[in-house]
Protein backbone atom coordinates (compact mmCIF):
# COMPACT_ATOMS: atom_id res chain seq x y z
CA UNK A 1 0.00 0.00 0.00
CA UNK A 2 2.89 2.11 0.49
CA UNK A 3 4.66 1.61 -1.94
CA UNK A 4 1.37 2.63 -4.36
CA UNK A 5 1.72 5.54 -2.19
CA UNK A 6 5.17 6.21 -2.81
CA UNK A 7 4.18 6.42 -6.77
CA UNK A 8 0.57 8.45 -6.61
CA UNK A 9 2.17 11.52 -7.55
CA UNK A 10 3.25 9.33 -10.99
CA UNK A 11 0.40 7.47 -11.07
CA UNK A 12 -1.96 10.81 -11.25
CA UNK A 13 -0.09 12.53 -13.37
CA UNK A 14 -0.91 9.57 -16.12
CA UNK A 15 -4.26 9.96 -15.87
CA UNK A 16 -4.35 7.15 -13.25
CA UNK A 17 -7.22 6.52 -10.21
CA UNK A 18 -5.23 4.53 -7.75
CA UNK A 19 -7.96 2.31 -5.28
CA UNK A 20 -6.86 -0.41 -3.05
CA UNK A 21 -9.69 -3.28 -1.50
CA UNK A 22 -9.63 -5.56 1.07
CA UNK A 23 -12.04 -7.75 2.80
CA UNK A 24 -11.54 -5.40 5.55
CA UNK A 25 -14.36 -3.46 7.33
CA UNK A 26 -14.40 0.25 6.16
CA UNK A 27 -13.61 1.05 9.95
CA UNK A 28 -10.51 -0.94 10.28
CA UNK A 29 -9.16 0.57 6.71
CA UNK A 30 -9.79 4.34 7.91
CA UNK A 31 -7.70 3.50 10.62
CA UNK A 32 -4.91 1.71 9.10
CA UNK A 33 -4.51 4.32 6.17
CA UNK A 34 -4.16 7.33 8.88
CA UNK A 35 -1.89 5.15 10.34
CA UNK A 36 0.04 4.35 7.55
CA UNK A 37 -0.37 7.64 5.84
CA UNK A 38 -2.07 6.29 2.53
CA UNK A 39 -4.56 9.07 1.11
CA UNK A 40 -6.38 7.31 -2.13
CA UNK A 41 -9.57 5.56 -1.02
CA UNK A 42 -9.35 2.03 0.49
CA UNK A 43 -12.68 0.07 -0.31
CA UNK A 44 -13.93 -2.23 2.05
CA UNK A 45 -14.91 -5.53 0.08
CA UNK A 46 -16.42 -7.02 3.60
CA UNK A 47 -17.85 -10.28 2.45
CA UNK A 48 -15.56 -11.10 -0.45
CA UNK A 49 -17.87 -10.39 -3.62
CA UNK A 50 -16.11 -8.18 -5.58
CA UNK A 51 -13.30 -10.31 -4.79
CA UNK A 52 -14.65 -13.19 -5.69
CA UNK A 53 -16.18 -11.68 -8.61
CA UNK A 54 -12.89 -10.99 -9.90
CA UNK A 55 -12.04 -14.60 -9.39
CA UNK A 56 -9.32 -13.32 -6.62
CA UNK A 57 -10.47 -15.27 -3.95
CA UNK A 58 -7.87 -18.47 -3.06
CA UNK A 59 -11.17 -20.77 -1.91
CA UNK A 60 -8.12 -23.04 -0.23
CA UNK A 61 -6.41 -20.81 1.63
CA UNK A 62 -9.68 -18.71 2.49
CA UNK A 63 -7.87 -14.79 1.72
CA UNK A 64 -7.88 -13.00 -1.30
CA UNK A 65 -4.85 -12.60 -3.67
CA UNK A 66 -2.55 -9.70 -4.05
CA UNK A 67 -3.24 -8.47 -7.27
CA UNK A 68 -2.64 -5.27 -9.28
CA UNK A 69 -5.46 -4.66 -12.14
CA UNK A 70 -5.05 -1.28 -14.08
CA UNK A 71 -8.17 -0.60 -15.79
CA UNK A 72 -8.15 1.63 -18.54
CA UNK A 73 -10.62 4.34 -19.54
CA UNK A 74 -12.83 1.93 -21.81
CA UNK A 75 -13.28 0.05 -18.42
CA UNK A 76 -10.94 -3.03 -19.37
CA UNK A 77 -8.17 -4.68 -17.97
CA UNK A 78 -4.83 -3.38 -19.59
CA UNK A 79 -2.29 -4.84 -17.37
CA UNK A 80 -1.79 -7.77 -14.50
CA UNK A 81 0.38 -7.92 -11.41
CA UNK A 82 -0.28 -11.29 -9.05
CA UNK A 83 1.39 -12.09 -5.98
CA UNK A 84 4.61 -11.62 -5.10
CA UNK A 85 4.55 -9.53 -8.57
CA UNK A 86 1.97 -7.31 -7.03
CA UNK A 87 4.08 -6.04 -4.31
CA UNK A 88 6.54 -3.69 -6.27
CA UNK A 89 3.86 -1.58 -8.29
CA UNK A 90 6.43 0.00 -11.10
CA UNK A 91 5.19 -2.43 -14.15
CA UNK A 92 1.98 -0.70 -13.45
CA UNK A 93 3.00 2.33 -13.23
CA UNK A 94 5.36 2.28 -15.94
CA UNK A 95 2.37 1.19 -17.97
CA UNK A 96 0.69 4.30 -17.17
CA UNK A 97 3.00 6.72 -18.11
CA UNK A 98 3.92 4.57 -21.22
CA UNK A 99 0.11 4.70 -22.07
CA UNK A 100 -0.33 8.70 -21.30
CA UNK A 101 2.91 9.10 -23.75
CA UNK A 102 0.99 7.38 -26.45
CA UNK A 103 -1.67 9.11 -25.93
CA UNK B 1 32.99 -59.63 17.38
CA UNK B 2 32.38 -56.16 17.76
CA UNK B 3 34.90 -55.33 15.56
CA UNK B 4 32.18 -57.11 12.96
CA UNK B 5 29.00 -55.42 14.18
CA UNK B 6 30.99 -51.78 13.83
CA UNK B 7 31.44 -52.65 10.45
CA UNK B 8 28.05 -53.91 9.62
CA UNK B 9 27.00 -50.16 11.00
CA UNK B 10 29.67 -48.68 9.16
CA UNK B 11 28.60 -50.11 6.14
CA UNK B 12 24.67 -49.24 6.81
CA UNK B 13 25.09 -46.41 7.42
CA UNK B 14 27.29 -45.59 4.16
CA UNK B 15 23.85 -47.11 2.27
CA UNK B 16 21.79 -44.80 4.11
CA UNK B 17 23.40 -41.55 3.61
CA UNK B 18 23.10 -41.05 -0.16
CA UNK B 19 19.45 -42.50 0.51
CA UNK B 20 19.24 -39.40 2.92
CA UNK B 21 20.59 -37.11 0.33
CA UNK B 22 17.68 -38.59 -1.86
CA UNK B 23 15.17 -37.90 -0.09
CA UNK B 24 15.93 -34.32 0.97
CA UNK B 25 16.43 -33.24 -3.09
CA UNK B 26 13.14 -34.43 -3.38
CA UNK B 27 11.81 -32.48 -1.19
CA UNK B 28 13.58 -29.16 -2.04
CA UNK B 29 12.53 -29.98 -5.84
CA UNK B 30 8.66 -30.07 -5.03
CA UNK B 31 7.55 -26.18 -4.44
CA UNK B 32 4.34 -25.38 -3.13
CA UNK B 33 1.51 -26.18 -6.03
CA UNK B 34 1.39 -22.84 -8.06
CA UNK B 35 -1.78 -20.87 -7.53
CA UNK B 36 -4.26 -21.43 -10.29
CA UNK B 37 -4.03 -18.85 -13.46
CA UNK B 38 -6.27 -15.88 -13.39
CA UNK B 39 -9.39 -16.35 -14.94
CA UNK B 40 -9.58 -12.55 -16.27
CA UNK B 41 -7.34 -11.65 -18.82
CA UNK B 42 -5.77 -8.42 -20.56
CA UNK B 43 -8.45 -7.21 -22.63
CA UNK B 44 -11.51 -8.18 -20.45
CA UNK B 45 -13.99 -6.04 -19.06
CA UNK B 46 -13.54 -5.40 -15.44
CA UNK B 47 -16.82 -6.29 -13.48
CA UNK B 48 -18.30 -3.24 -12.25
CA UNK B 49 -18.73 -2.55 -8.48
CA UNK B 50 -19.78 -0.20 -5.91
CA UNK B 51 -17.90 -0.30 -2.63
CA UNK B 52 -17.91 1.47 0.99
CA UNK B 53 -14.76 3.51 1.30
CA UNK B 54 -12.82 4.16 4.08
CA UNK B 55 -14.71 7.78 4.54
CA UNK B 56 -18.44 6.96 4.32
CA UNK B 57 -18.99 7.20 0.66
CA UNK B 58 -19.06 4.88 -2.38
CA UNK B 59 -17.10 4.11 -4.98
CA UNK B 60 -18.28 3.21 -8.15
CA UNK B 61 -15.95 2.05 -11.02
CA UNK B 62 -17.92 2.66 -13.36
CA UNK B 63 -18.08 6.53 -12.65
CA UNK B 64 -14.23 6.69 -13.52
CA UNK B 65 -15.02 5.34 -17.28
CA UNK B 66 -14.15 7.53 -20.30
CA UNK B 67 -11.94 9.82 -17.96
CA UNK B 68 -9.19 8.07 -15.80
CA UNK B 69 -7.70 4.51 -15.65
CA UNK B 70 -8.00 2.96 -12.41
CA UNK B 71 -4.84 1.33 -11.02
CA UNK B 72 -7.04 -1.47 -8.68
CA UNK B 73 -4.84 -2.74 -5.94
CA UNK B 74 -6.60 -5.73 -4.42
CA UNK B 75 -4.99 -6.29 -0.65
CA UNK B 76 -5.06 -10.16 1.20
CA UNK B 77 -5.77 -7.69 4.27
CA UNK B 78 -5.18 -3.98 4.48
CA UNK B 79 -2.38 -4.35 6.79
CA UNK B 80 0.08 -6.58 4.69
CA UNK B 81 2.29 -5.57 2.09
CA UNK B 82 2.77 -3.06 -1.31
Amino acid sequence: MQNFQKNLQRLEAADTQVLGISMDSPFSNKAWKEKINVTFPLLSDWGGDVTRKYGLYDDKRKIGRRVNLLIDKDGKIANIQIDRDAVDPSNTVEFCERKKLKG
Amino acid sequence: MRKRIALVMLWLLALAVPQTGRVLAQEKKEAPPPPPPLALKVGDEAPDFTLPDDNNGKVTLSSFKGKKNVALAFYIFAFTGG
